[in-house]
């Protein structure tokens, strides 16, 4: 019994340094000959001199037997895979083919420009809010404060549905749904499509997109939206960009404001820039603070309440962010314009 | 409004150079356009609006400019030479109509020669962009485009029984213009008339019969006050817009008509002629000065932005406003006549804003009291939507919502277009009632420019009558045609047909959880006979798709089959997705089996699917349809279809003798179902995947 112990630990000791120098298949398969054959193996061997045992020591040498024969199995198995993955063929490939390409569909401008301004307005705290296109003229003028037979519409030129429909030409009839809607503090965006009677040239359309802002509140001054639109405009295009607000009129403000931001095309060092025409400024943003008339229409006592509001044509201010030179190809939709904004 | 350098200094002292005075200007809200260099002068191109009708002459620019520059106005002097006649004895002045015509103001000039103006006359009228005519016209435009008061002239020998009659057309029908036209009066415009007709389209234009002509020698000179809306009515009516029109319309300057005639009647005098004693002026109710109580506490509650009160008292006085301190920070302001603009306290608080400088106004962010519920979640919908197709290889289109009346007509939408009165043009003059014709235009536009596949989508408004109002609905559509991805060495391109559409179609529904959804096969009119399913959710159809109508490709020209599909996201948004809910990881592994058979043609994969489900076999998980063909091996009205079938049972690994058995009872029930034959999987053949052919 004792011999047999040793037998079986010589034996292990023999074959870790036998399978140690196992290169390949070939010497691999000689072991296991060596090992394991059934007939001339070195285990069955010591199997057979079990079985001269006595039958008491039997059942023990076999366990031994038995536990050298697994590892050794095991042993092999892992060589074999790793002589499998040694000698697995490597074909040489030609590194310079191009690549696979995906494909994947790109978003439209002006979709993707308006969102990144509804972006900032979210970050802000304000929410979002639609409202019809086809609109009252109650809604879309005489709440704003455009008396009828006022010389200010025809800054609005309008399509009519009848006399009492049209086409919205501003968002800011949306203003006037949501403060009959609810109390103050408003802080709303609203964004979507307004028309104009106007023919497609390269700096109009009779269609595009705006998006409008409107906040209510106990003591909302100018300086809140100075400090509003400031922040928004430098986080759209650059935190250095200057701006200036200058004294405008629009009906439904009091006072009112046009925001112009420097020339990201030529700074106003060209006198021929096509952008700004060499006055180094762009006009953006139409703004003013709520014309107490307008919340008087709605109920909101002006004297309690104050608020401003401002709106922005997202194709116009996207044609200049991405410096396209007509306005029109917003909506020719030809795909060789459009995939290049998957890129943005 | 076009000004001339060298006109303001007629009434300002300007010593700055023109930098500092655009930028002057500009800060105060008098936007210069543009400028340009004429002669020693320089023209001004500045924005005006349509509430300050007092800019629209050199004397409202100047009375600005003085403001802001902290300067007085020069003083203006008119002398006239004079005859010993009263104006009011050689012609008679009424107003019949005291709401349209407030103030009316008239002076003779007599004995002129009619003839070409002086030279520096003829420069101002140049310098406005105008030919200089004679001096008659010349003066008047001269007052207009000084005060922006309208100034008319007529030949005071025409007017007939020396009578000025302000009133209503009424039974008058027409006005010979100066081009030899008749303009055609309704009854409500207000004209002047002498004793048998009109002479003059009040506040628009004079008649051809009263005008100066060159042997004119006696002038009577109108300078009134009427009322806006009239005029602006008159001019719409007629579609006559004039200098004049364009300033009463705005609303002119009540106090100012003696001071206008006065002027034009100097400068003819200067010229030769002789003018009568006294002014008529007929002015029935005369106007007080509106009053408006500023109280100054509220500048800083708007603005956020203490002002001095020298700065506001100095500011408001020099722009013509009487101040009177009340009390203590209230003040009673007096409006000049020529600020229209101004009624309210706001209106005063923005004129102290804007001489004070926008600039100077801190940035301040307004305190966030509340923060609203986000109102929109359609928008974190439309969202996803979007992305979800840009990865399916979508381009995103947006067209104008107008449609062509007759395009729309062909696709039969059975909505009731929404028509524009005064469209821009016949091919834009409804809205649209389907997204459809829209990408097919997008289609036609890239196939002319070479564009071998084009997949594209747009999420937009339909807009419809519904019974007496109005009705947007949101909608997305779809349209697919040609290639799908660029040919690659490793990659082929393969055409898009029905079933990208339709594999589009159901990868949308699922990402947003709206399952389970179905497709039913409805016949639609944009589509061909039996290429079309309607998609369903909760038992409503929310949309349609297929092969479009060759007719309706036709009529764009387009000749290769196009699938579209359009969807009524109004109504899907109004339904509730499924709730998201994690579900556990399979922990036991999982058995494939297929099997591939020739069935009849006419049998449809839904009826083999549902023979399937009903069998409700145990463990089986999912089961789909992973090859089909049909070709030279396989007989005319039979197709081949391949199907796998995945089991799992979650407590325990399944053995494969289990799996065997199920597999062996739906292909039992196949069989007899349907007079399948087996080509591979079962017992019949040793089961394995079959590789993809074709
Ligand atoms: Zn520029």
């Amino acid at each position: 019994m004792k011999d047999l112990k040793a037998k079986i630990a010589e034996l292990k000791k023999k074959f870790n340094s036998v399978s140690a120098r196992v290169k390949d298949e070939k010497s691999l398969q000689e072991v296991r000959n060596t090992y394991l054959s059934r007939k001339r193996g070195e285990l069955n061997l010591l199997f057979e001199e079990m079985n001269a045992l006595k039958p008491e020591k039997k059942s023990q040498a076999g366990q031994m037997i038995n536990s050298l024969k697994s590892y050794i199995q095991e042993r092999l198995e892992k060589l074999k895979k790793e002589i499998a993955v040694k000698e697995r063929p490597v074909r040489k490939i030609d590194l310079t083919l191009p690549g696979e390409k995906g494909y994947c569909g790109a978003p439209h401008p002006v979709v993707l420009f308006q969102q990144e301004i509804e972006e900032i307005f979210l970050s802000m705290g304000f929410s979002i809010e639609e409202g019809p296109e086809v609109e009252t003229d109650y809604y879309n003028f005489e709440a704003l404060n455009f008396p009828p037979h006022h010389p200010a519409r025809d800054d609005w030129d309008t399509l009519y549905i009848t006399d009492d429909l049209l086409l919205r030409t501003h968002t800011s009839p949306v203003q006037i749904r949501a403060m009959e809607k609810r109390k103050p503090p408003i802080r709303i965006i609203v964004p979507g499509r307004v028309y104009r009677r106007e023919t497609s040239d390269p700096t109009h359309l009779p269609m595009f997109y705006q998006v409008e802002g409107l906040v209510v509140d106990e003591g909302i001054t100018f300086a809140n939206l100075k400090g509003t639109l400031e922040r928004f405009i430098k986080t759209l295009f650059y935190e250095k960009i200057k701006i200036r607000f200058r004294p405008s009129f629009f009906p439904f403000t009091e006072p009112s404001a046009e925001v112009d931001i420097e020339c990201i095309v030529c700074g106003g060092e060209d006198e021929k820039c096509r952008i700004c025409g060499g006055s180094g400024w762009k006009e953006i943003l139409g703004s003013g603070m709520v014309d107490p008339q307008v919340l008087k229409n709605v109920n909101i006592d002006p004297e309690k309440y104050s608020g401003f509001a401002f709106g922005l044509g997202v194709d116009r201010t996207a044609m200049f962010a991405y410096q396209i030179p007509d306005m029109r190809y917003f909506y020719e939709n030809d795909l060789r314009f459009i995939r290049q904004f998957a890129l943005k | 409004m076009r000004i001339s350098l060298d006109w303001l200094k007629d009434y300002v002292k300007i010593d700055r150079d023109l930098s500092a005075l655009i930028s002057k200007l500009d800060m105060i809200g008098l936007l210069v356009e543009d400028w340009e260099e004429r002669d020693s002068d320089v023209i001004l191109e500045i924005e005006t609006y349509a509430n300050r009708p007092d800019t629209l002459g050199h004397l409202g620019i100047a009375r600005e400019i003085a403001a802001v520059l902290g300067l007085n106005l020069k003083e203006q002097n008119w002398p006239l030479i004079e005859i010993e006649q009263e104006t009011s004895d050689l012609i008679d002045v009424q107003i019949w109509d005291e709401n349209l015509c407030a103030r009316y103001c008239g002076i003779i000039v007599k004995n002129l020669k009619v003839g070409p103006s002086p030279d520096w006359l003829k420069k101002r009228i140049e310098a406005m962009g105008l030919n200089p005519i004679n001096n008659v016209v010349d003066v008047t435009n001269y007052v207009l485009f000084s005060t922006a008061q309208p100034i008319h002239a007529f030949d005071l020998d025409k007017i007939a029984g020396n009578k000025i009659i302000v009133r209503k057309a009424g039974e008058s029908k027409t006005l010979r213009s100066l081009e030899d036209k008749n303009i055609a009066l309704s009854p409500e415009m207000l004209v002047i008339a002498d004793e048998e007709k009109p002479v003059a389209l009040a506040g628009v234009i004079g008649g051809e019969e009263s005008a100066v002509f060159e042997k004119t020698q006696n002038i009577f000179i109108e300078s009134a006050y009427f009322d806006p809306v009239s005029v602006r009515k008159t001019s719409k009516l007629t579609g006559i817009f004039t200098d004049a029109s364009y300033r009463f319309e705005r609303g002119a300057d009540i106090s100012f008509p003696p001071q206008g005639a006065l002027m034009a009647a100097s400068l003819l005098t200067q010229m030769g002629g002789e003018a009568t004693k006294e002014i008529v002026d007929v002015f029935p109710k005369p106007r007080k000065n509106k009053t408006v109580i500023l109280r100054h506490k509220r500048i800083f509650e708007l603005i956020g932005l203490e002002i001095d009160e020298k700065f506001t008292y100095r500011t408001l006085s020099r722009l013509g406003f009487q101040v009177e301190i009340q009390q203590e920070g209230t003040w009673q302001v007096l409006v000049p006549h020529f600020r229209i603009d101004v009624e309210r306290e706001a209106d005063l608080i923005e004129e102290i804003t804007r001489f004070y400088g926008y600039d100077k106004i801190p940035a301040t962010f307004p305190p966030l009291r509340e923060l609203e519920p986000s109102l929109d979640k359609n928008r974190k919908r439309v969202n996803k939507l979007r992305q979800l197709l840009f990865s399916l290889g979508f381009d995103e289109v947006l067209n104008f919502s107008f449609s062509d009346p007759e395009e729309e007509a062909s696709f039969k939408t059975k909505r009731k277009p929404i028509e524009i009165r005064n469209p821009v043009s016949s091919k834009a003059s409804i809205l649209r009632t389907t997204l459809i014709t829209g990408l097919l235009e997008n289609i036609l536009w890239n196939r002319n420019r070479g564009a071998e596949g084009i997949h594209i989508f747009e999420v937009g408004n339909i807009y419809f009558w519904e019974k007496e109002s109005s009705r947007e609905q949101a909608r997305i559509a779809l349209a697919t045609t040609g290639l799908i991805g660029s040919t690659q060495w490793q990659k082929k391109s393969k055409e898009t047909d029905f079933f990208h559409m339709k594999g589009t179609l159901e990868s949308l529904m699922s990402d947003l959880r709206y399952e389970p959804f179905s497709f039913q096969e409805k016949d639609h009119a944009f589509f061909e006979k039996g290429h079309s399913l309607a998609l369903l959710f909760k038992e409503e159809i929310v949309g349609y798709f297929g092969l479009l109508k060759k007719n309706l490709l036709d009529s764009y020209s387009l000749d290769d089959a196009v699938w579209a599909a359009e969807l009524n996201l109004s109504m899907l948004f109004g339904k509730k997705p499924q709730s998201f809910q994690h579900v556990p990881v399979d922990r036991f592994p999982s058995i494939t089996r297929d099997v591939s058979f020739i069935v009849n043609r006419s049998i449809t994969y839904q009826e083999i699917k549902e023979v399937i489900e009903r069998l409700s076999i145990p463990h089986l998980k999912t089961f789909d349809l992973y090859d089909r063909f049909s070709g030279a091996s396989i007989p005319e009205d039979k197709v081949s279809l391949s199907l796998r079938f995945v089991y799992r049972n979650p407590q325990k690994t399944l053995l494969a003798e289990e799996v065997d058995s199920l597999q062996q009872k739906i292909i039992n029930v196949l069989k007899k179902e349907f007079n399948f034959q087996l080509r591979e999987g079962g017992t019949e053949v040793p089961s394995k995947v079959r590789s993809k052919k074709k």
